[in-house]
This record gives C-alpha cells, sequence and structure tokens, in this order.
C-alpha cells in the first residue's frame, strides 16, 4: 500500500486508487473524531466526506516533510466539525497546519493501540483537567467559555490545559 | 518552550483556537512571527491536541461513505477532461442551433466556476502573502531596533565627552590599581594609578618590563603618587620593538635602581 508520503504524491498526481487506500486507512480516525464532537452519525460522515474530497482536491495542503498525515487529519477533522456544531461557514480548502508528531499510525491496530494508551493518559489525569481538555477540544470552547461554564479562575484553565497535553506528549516521548 | 514562558499557557490555548482574549492574542501572534521556538512549539502542540483526537477513534464509517467519496471523487478527477473531436466537429455543428443558448449557459457557468475558483485561490494566496509580509516585517523592525541599538552603543563609547569609570563594591576600601598602555612597536607606555598607597620617605614606584623572551627585568620607569595616591606616567624606553609578557611595580629609593627591589606590590591582574 506504500507509507503516507508515497501514498500522497499519488494522490497528487491525480491516481484515485491511493485516495482509496488512504480512506481505508483513516477514515476511522477521521470518523471517530467528527463522531465525537457531533454526536450525529449523518454529520460526522458529512465531514468524512468533506475531509477527504479536500485532501483529493487539494494534496498540496499536506507537507510530507512537516508531520504525518493521521495527526494531520485529526485536527482537520476536529476543526470542521467544530465549525459545523457551532454552524460557522467551514473554510474553502483544508488548512495547512504545520504539525510535528513521530507518533506512527499507518494501520489500524498502530492507531487502536495508541487510541487505548491516550485513554489511559486521560484516565489517569485528574476529573477536572480531563474535562476542561475535553470541553476545548471535542466541545470547541474557548476558555473564557471554560471558565464560565466550570466556575474556575481563567488562570486554573489555562494551565489545566497545558499540563493536560503535555501529559499526553511525555506519555509518547 | 524554554525560552519565553509568559506564552506558555496561551500557546496551548492558540493550539486548540481557545484563546479568545484579543490582547493576549495579538500579543502572541506578534511574538510567534518573530520566534521560530514557539512556532515549533505550536506544531508539538498542535500534536499533542491530535493524540487528544486519538482518544475518539473506535468507530468505523459504514459502506456507504467510502463508496460515496469514491463516486465523487470519479466525477471531479483533477486532469483536464477533453471533450471529444468528433463530438465537436460534426454532432455539435448540426445541432448547433437548437442548443446554443444551453451551450451559452454551460459555458458561462464553467466560466464563472473558473472564476470564483481562480477568485478563491487568489484571496488565499492574497492572505498568504499578507501573513509573510508581516512577519518580514516583525524581522524587519527585529533588526532595525538591533542596527539602533548597536550604533548607539558606538556613538557613546566614541563620544567626545565620554567619561570612563569603574565602579567598585562601595563596602570595601579603595583597592590600588593601576592601568597601562604599551606598544612595543613605538618602545612607550602609559601608566595610570589610582589609590596606590603612601611611599615612605625618599622612596618612589618603578615599574618593571618583564621580556617576553625571559631575559631580565627592565626598568620602565619610575614615579611618585600625589596625597589621593594617584599619578600619571609617560615613559619611552631605551629601545623599541621589546615584547613584553608582563609588568611589574616595585618601591625602590628616590632616584629608581638597576634591579628590581623584591617585594612586588603590582603585577597583572591575570
Amino acid at each position: 500500500m506504500g507509507n503516507d508520503a508515497a501514498l500522497v504524491a499519488r494522490v497528487r498526481a491525480g491516481d484515485q486508487s491511493a485516495m482509496a487506500d488512504l480512506y481505508d486507512r483513516y477514515s476511522g480516525v477521521v470518523y471517530g473524531v467528527a463522531l465525537r464532537v457531533l454526536g450525529n452519525a449523518m454529520a460526522a460522515e458529512d465531514v468524512v466526506q468533506e475531509v477527504f474530497l479536500q485532501l483529493w482536491r487539494k494534496p498540496q495542503a499536506f507537507d510530507t516533510d512537516r508531520g504525518r498525515l493521521a495527526p494531520w487529519l485529526a485536527v482537520i477533522a476536529r476543526n470542521r466539525s467544530i465549525d459545523h456544531l457551532r454552524k460557522r461557514p467551514t473554510e474553502d480548502d483544508i488548512d495547512e497546519l504545520p504539525i510535528s508528531s513521530g507518533v506512527d499510525l499507518e494501520d489500524e491496530a498502530g492507531q487502536r493501540q495508541a487510541a487505548e494508551k491516550v485513554r489511559g493518559v486521560l484516565a489517569r489525569l485528574p476529573q477536572e483537567q480531563r474535562k476542561v481538555l475535553e470541553m476545548a477540544f471535542f466541545e470547541g470552547m474557548t476558555h473564557t467559555e471554560i471558565a464560565g461554564k466550570t466556575g474556575e479562575p481563567l488562570g486554573t484553565i489555562k494551565t489545566r490545559i497545558r499540563t493536560g497535553l503535555l501529559a499526553l506528549r511525555k506519555a509518547f516521548a | 518552550m524554554n525560552g519565553h514562558p509568559q506564552f506558555a499557557d496561551a500557546l496551548a490555548l492558540y493550539a486548540l483556537g481557545a484563546l479568545d482574549d484579543a490582547q493576549e492574542l495579538a500579543a502572541l501572534q506578534a511574538h510567534l512571527g518573530a520566534c521560530g521556538e514557539c512556532r515549533g512549539e505550536l506544531e508539538a502542540l498542535r500534536a499533542d491536541t491530535a493524540l487528544l483526537a486519538l482518544s475518539a477513534v473506535g468507530p468505523q464509517p459504514p459502506e456507504r461513505v467510502r463508496q460515496r467519496l469514491l463516486s465523487a471523487i470519479a466525477a471531479k478527477p483533477r486532469t483536464v477532461q477533453m471533450v471529444p473531436q468528433s463530438y465537436t466537429s460534426s454532432h455539435l455543428r448540426r445541432r448547433w442551433f437548437s442548443i446554443a443558448p444551453t451551450a451559452a449557459m454551460v459555458a458561462l457557468a464553467v466560466f464563472s466556476l473558473l472564476l470564483w475558483r481562480e477568485l478563491s485561490d487568489t484571496r488565499r494566496d492574497l492572505r498568504r502573502a499578507q501573513a509573510q509580509i508581516e512577519q518580514f516585517q516583525m524581522e524587519f523592525l527585529t533588526k532595525d531596533r538591533e542596527l539602533a541599538e548597536a550604533k548607539a552603543v558606538s556613538e557613546l563609547v566614541h563620544a567626545p565627552d565620554v567619561k570612563r569609570m569603574t565602579l567598585i563594591s562601595a563596602h570595601t576600601l579603595p583597592q590600588p590599581l593601576m592601568k597601562m598602555i604599551y606598544s612595543p612597536q613605538k618602545g612607550s607606555l602609559i601608566l595610570m594609578a589610582t589609590n596606590a598607597p603612601p611611599l615612605p620617605e625618599n622612596k618612589i614606584y618603578e615599574l618593571w618590563l618583564l621580556p617576553a623572551d625571559g631575559g631580565k627585568p627592565m626598568a620602565a620607569g619610575w614615579f611618585k603618587t600625589d596625597s589621593n595616591g594617584h599619578a600619571m606616567m609617560f615613559h619611552t624606553m631605551e629601545i623599541a620593538g621589546i615584547n613584553a609578557r608582563g609588568f611589574a611595580v616595585t618601591i625602590e629609593p628616590s632616584g629608581g635602581s638597576p634591579t628590581p627591589t623584591m617585594p612586588i606590590v603590582m603585577e597583572p591582574a591575570s
């Protein structure tokens, strides 16, 4: 099937079968994130369609030298889903978001293994911290909104978000 | 993020799109324009958020989603589609009048679509160019400020009314200090002494040149200090071109000595 860089190169050349391979490899990541954010299967399917179609239309938005495809697609899927959730107009094109990640997620087994590990790290975080991270990432809430909802000071929210993300980083270091 | 911890928390919020304090956002964006280290940390934080996304991995999309996507891709190949020649030459010509309005509308729609895509691409390129210009401006301002600072330092050092001074601890007694410059080629030297201890009667301070070739110390002039322990001496050696590994000062009888009398009272600082 080839690695991500090779598949993206084929997609850039207009190879539809490479796109099918990329879909088979990463549709679970995109769908899982969209379903978690939107809580609606039909809406999540629309996000999957949108993200992969945009990748097909503009594969050069993903820089194979700057990172791996899975984290990039996961973040794009999250951002698109939050746009849908908040009924914001979506951008015409996918974002060129540089993401530096060394986590290898090129097959489904690797993705499931990483997912289990992330869930384990999150489960070990204090509940308030986990909740704040999820509100920011999966609900797209700003830190002011989170502070308003939880009644916690802004500074506390900020620190919880950063230390939570760093805990995840450390687990995969 | 070791370099700029003041932005650490805001950067994590920014990676999540959760920073909504306009002032803080503007300050962070300005900083990111000029700080590669923090841009790198932003990329790492985005990767951390992607790890968070993985916690949602599990459910798989239904097969219809794959079919829908592949159909859409097949309908929108990126290669340029050529209209078959036979169709344009005979079929189209024969029915030209009947399909002309529709063809014109389709052509207009295609043209509009192309224009719209072009406009969209141009707008995006413009946004990127603007971001790049802002970054260049930021870098230029930084360089400009550094240059202005360097110029100000240079002007200060060369100012005609410049005063040089050395500050020492206010809680210690003034230390004897002798500063000197020596040019082997000219064979000349200048010595300035401050806070030198008072000399016994009929005694002077004598300066000795210690030759670099290990030769015997050579008399390099003598001087007396005033009541404040200050003195200045200009001296020319009998011959020029002697390289010195250092200088030393001893106390000698008035009129100077041909060889130094121990102990050495002043010697090079390092």
